[in-house]
């Protein structure tokens, strides 16, 4: 589904370079369950913004189902990632002003033909993170797992071939994190393709494999599953 | 865009509008005050319109009037200076040289005239016109016989009473054929005349007593001079062009040179009009300006407040992007608060601006002001102008920062 052919990233500000990925390669099968771990710093939330579009590689290709997404637009990449990719971030990301239910639906806002059964699927997809009781909460009302919860349910409101989760239990307790990396297999089981940057060996544990990053470059991987 | 996603659109602003109220009022005010101000404009506009309107079927357009005296002016319905400058023998050369143009008829008004009938007495004030003066103003009768050459001829003492007059005389009576005293000199009422109401500066045309031009110079105001003189106009002839006859006929009969200030003015509906639009037209202007400047400094504060909420949106600008947001809809999301905020300002100010073309009419009825659906029109067009024109610069900022700035 997935294939990095030498990315590199070099950052530049005020005339300096920082390298930050040195050349990166790996393959990301459909339905795969995939952690890249990494120390904090060096370089992982750049490659997963890469993953998920958000960023563009300064060299190299990103093949995605065989089609090159370096050579996209702002435009394409844009209804790409509304289309195909689902985002968790490890701060939530949710708008405080709006409804639960609303942040679910919130992708839809964007889809080019709006889904007849939407709420519908929101409520689902809220029931399948256990929160069908708090469809009218706002989200400062919700502890910070139930907010990953929701978060969680918006990023699936799209159907995404790709989940892509920064950091997803970094700013939880641990009986919250575990609740998360609980949902993430049930989505996994159900025949998603996830990808999941870690620090944390525990939480790249749950995957079946574990890329690791040194010094922007593929240090390992382990195949666990 | 489909209509439904703009919908769904416009709802998360108006969301986003409310989520924080002060900023959003902050940013209507602008907007409110300056359609508030142009509302109040608009309706002037439209008042003046409606009272030339009314002048102009009031006097009627082919209508104009010689007032004795020249110099200042002091007002559209004003009197001009107390100069016995119009003589009975003006009004027969008017007669004798242009009656095949138009129709001339002399008259004399004087208020605060003693009336009695019996035990009733009241005050009125006295017309003293020949047989034409009733028929260039077209005043009516509507009992009895009007006056007549006859009358005018022979002195005689016979009046027509406008129904007010006849009100304050009469009780049950027919006051037809009965003697009144004016100024203490019996007439006989020869007729009624039907009722006019009342005119755009608001006097009574019912309270009056009509007598023969001859008889009130000669027994009443002791007068060889007339204070105007109406003509009405021959149809296929222009006012304009009569106008200039008349003031060439009386230049030639007082001896006034050219360049030299006639010792007599000649009024039109065309110039009554333009009277009250000088009269109106600073506070017009000056309602315009400050409804544009009210507009323009609302809408850099709007423009500023949205620049300020960018800036505090970065991540949820991010946030958008990542989940699939193109930079047109990020675009249209801001230019659609501006806009939004801006027409809420608009209802505000419209709301505001309608008080005053109520309630000022009751207030200062000098001031000309009426209702008029432009200023739903105006306001509307103008809000939305400054929702957009200001809005542009900050949806064009959130729009063009990148995913990852904003998500950082």
């Amino acid at each position: 589904m997935i294939e990095l052919k030498g990315v590199k990233k070099t950052y530049y500000t005020d005339g300096k370079e920082t390298p930050v990925l040195y050349g990166i390669d790996f393959k990301v099968e459909e339905g795969e369950y995939v952690a890249i771990m990494a120390p904090s710093g060096t370089g992982k939330s750049t490659l997963l913004n890469i993953l998920g579009t958000l960023d563009k590689p300064t060299e190299g290709k990103y093949l995605f189902r065989g089609r090159d997404l370096t050579e996209l637009n702002d435009d394409e990449l844009s209804k790409l990632r509304n289309k195909s990719f689902g985002f968790v971030f490890q701060l939530f990301n949710l708008l405080n002003r709006v409804s639960v239910l609303d942040n679910i639906l919130l992708p839809l806002l964007y889809t080019e033909v709006y889904p007849k059964n939407a709420r519908e699927k929101a409520l689902k997809l809220l029931s399948m993170v256990g929160l069908s009781e708090r469809v009218h909460y706002k989200p400062n009302a919700l502890s910070g797992g139930q907010q990953q919860r929701v978060a969680i349910a918006r990023a699936l409101i799209n159907d995404p071939d790709l989940l892509l989760a920064d950091e997803p239990t970094g700013n939880l307790d641990s009986k919250s994190s575990g609740e998360i990396l609980e949902i993430f297999d049930e989505i996994h089981k159900r025949g998603r393709t996830i990808i999941v940057v870690t620090h944390e060996r525990e939480v790249a544990e749950r995957a079946e494999r574990i890329i690791t990053l040194k010094d922007g470059k593929v240090f390992k991987e382990e195949r666990l599953k | 865009m489909k209509l439904k996603s703009f919908v769904r659109l416009l709802i998360h602003s108006f969301e986003a509008i409310l989520s924080s109220k002060g900023k959003a009022i902050l940013m209507m005010l602008g907007t409110a005050v300056g359609i508030m101000l142009l509302s109040g404009v608009v309706g002037i506009s439209r008042g003046v319109e409606k009272r030339i309107e009314e002048v102009m079927k009031f006097v009627g357009p082919r209508t104009g009037i010689i007032f004795a005296g020249g110099g200042r002016l002091t007002g559209a319905s004003g009197r001009t200076g107390s100069g016995a400058t119009l003589k009975l023998d003006d009004l027969n050369a008017l007669r004798s040289s242009l009656s095949d143009r138009a129709v001339f008829s002399g008259a004399i008004r004087r208020d605060g005239f003693s009336l009695k009938y019996g035990s009733q007495a009241t005050e009125s004030q006295i017309f003293a016109g020949d047989t034409e003066f009733l028929i260039v103003n077209e005043w009516e009768i509507d009992s009895g016989e009007p006056i007549d050459n006859d009358d005018v001829r022979n002195v005689k003492r016979v009046c027509i009473l406008g129904i007010t007059a006849v009100k304050n005389l009469f009780t049950d009576e027919d006051p037809i054929g009965k003697r009144i005293l004016i100024n203490n000199i019996p007439f006989e009422v020869k007729g009624i005349f039907k009722p006019k109401g009342t005119n755009p500066m608001g006097f009574d045309l019912d309270d009056i007593v009509f007598i023969p031009l001859s008889t009130g110079m000669k027994r009443v105001f002791h007068t060889d001079s007339i204070r105007v003189i109406r003509f009405k106009v021959r149809e296929g002839f222009d006012l304009t062009n009569v106008q200039e006859e008349i003031r060439g006929v009386l230049n030639q009969r007082h001896k006034i040179k050219e360049g030299e200030p006639s010792d007599f003015d000649i009024r039109t509906p065309l110039f009554i009009a333009n009277r009250i639009n000088e009269m109106t037209k600073t506070i017009r202007l000056g309602g315009y300006v400050l409804a544009l400047v009210a507009l323009f400094v609302g809408g850099i504060v709007l423009m500023n407040i949205l620049l300020l909420s960018v800036s505090e949106r970065i991540k949820e600008i991010g946030l958008k992007r990542a989940i699939g947001a193109t930079q047109k809809d990020i675009f249209v999301e801001f230019l659609l608060e501006s806009i939004t905020v801006s027409l809420l300002g608009m209802a505000l100010g419209v709301i505001f601006g309608l008080l005053p073309i109520f309630l000022l009419p009751k207030i200062m009825p000098m001031i000309p002001m009426a209702f008029t659906v432009k200023v739903f029109l105006y306001g509307f067009l103008f809000s939305l102008l400054v929702g957009i024109f200001f809005g542009v610069q900050p949806a064009r900022r959130a729009s063009k920062l990148t995913p990852i700035e904003a998500l950082r």
